[in-house]
């Protein structure tokens, strides 16, 4: 899942203040398992927003809305009434989400009401962590299913720094090495030897240093 | 400062087992209470709502954690309300407005003395700025 946090109430405010009726689009997928942009979320940030401009004194109507996801035209239709009806609409999907309504809703400005983080996993109940850097090039397999790139604070590749103790990563105690983690997981399935196999520095043009990237399925193309 | 004459408007969200209404309880205020069959069931949006309807103080009376029937609905309860509180700066409403007590519905004197806390509070920080009381 792609995970993300909203952003403060004043720059939400800021962001939506030079109109008079806004559209709070949330999203049913990714940011609504994080509880940043789902329908709870939105909600809650209709309210604070109505209790802050009345106290400012100034008129902002609020209209609300969440669709299952907001990367998706099927599902993005459905808000294309109350995008006709505000001025702007301020979008609390993930910067996908928010790009594919400003493609969608050519008159609509698109306001962003979320900071996009990463791309992860729900760890525990309201604990979400960071897991795969979307490289373009998977490489998990040698590495027992767990990501150096992402996970090892210095992005090895052929094993530990000097700085993991016990378990740890230098840069902080509550951080695991990501290596101490291969390298058990490695033993356990009996495949520790294939860490003696030296990796090549990554090559990097199939992630985001190469320009955006396109996914291309022709065959779902008519 | 409340004027003479103004009778706060406080809301106050009880778990069931954790308040019951007494004669005078609610002496020099307008009351407005909501029963909640856990206290779990205190989200931000109902707390939120509440200031929106014109509560100047919205109080959520839950049993002690160690006592709550269902196990994790007061510790679930007071992380929300902290989370508002901090929601309730940020608008400008001062999060002071907000408060959570671990109660019995025995508790006679300790709630009458939270409301009458409520309103000495409500004394200095104002009613509710994000609502017409003449309207
Ligand atoms: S301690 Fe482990 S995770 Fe941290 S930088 Fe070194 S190898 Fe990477």
């Amino acid at each position: 899942m792609i995970t993300g946090s909203q952003k403060p109430l004043k720059e939400i405010a800021t962001l939506v203040e030079p109109y008079e009726r806004i559209l709070i689009l949330g999203c049913g997928t990714c940011v609504k398992t994080c509880f940043a942009g789902g329908e709870d979320e939105v909600a809650v940030l209709a309210s604070a927003l109505r209790l802050y401009f009345k106290k400012n004194y100034k008129m902002v109507a609020i209209d609300e809305l969440t669709i299952e996801r907001q990367c998706e035209n099927e599902f993005i239709q459905e808000a294309s009434f109350k995008a006709g009806q505000n001025d702007a609409i301020l979008s609390l999907a993930c910067g996908a989400g928010v790009q594919a309504l400003a493609k969608r809703f050519a008159k609509s400005p698109v306001l962003p009401g979320v900071n996009t983080t990463f791309i992860g996993i729900q760890e525990s109940p309201g604990i979400f962590t960071e897991e795969c850097s979307g490289c373009g090039n998977c490489g998990l397999a040698v590495f027992g299913g767990i990501c150096p790139l992402t996970r090892c604070s210095k992005k090895l590749l052929n094993g530990p720094c000097g700085g993991s103790c016990r378990g740890k990563c230098e840069i902080d105690a509550d951080t695991d090495c990501a290596w101490q983690l291969i390298i058990d997981r490695m033993t356990l399935l009996g495949q520790l030897d294939n860490l003696a196999t030296y990796i090549p520095p990554k090559n990097w043009s199939t992630s985001l240093s190469g320009g955006p990237r396109k996914l291309i399925r022709e065959d779902h193309i008519i | 400062m409340i004027q003479a004459g103004q009778q706060p408007k406080i809301t106050v969200f009880h778990c069931l087992n954790s308040f019951r209404e007494t004669p005078q309880l609610f002496e020099g205020c307008q009351a407005n209470i909501v029963k909640m069959a856990c206290s779990s069931m205190t989200q931000d949006i109902y707390l939120l709502k509440a200031f929106e309807a014109g509560a100047d103080a919205v109080i959520v009376l839950v049993c002690p954690e160690q006592a709550c029937r269902y196990a994790e609905g007061s510790i679930r309860a007071k992380k929300r309300v902290t989370r508002v509180k901090a929601l309730l700066d940020e608008i400008g409403l001062d999060g002071e407005r907000l408060s959570l007590f671990n109660t019995m519905a025995e508790e006679s004197v300790a709630l009458r003395h939270i409301i009458q806390t409520t309103l000495v509070k409500l004394d200095t920080i104002g009613l509710n700025p994000a609502f017409n009381h003449y309207n």
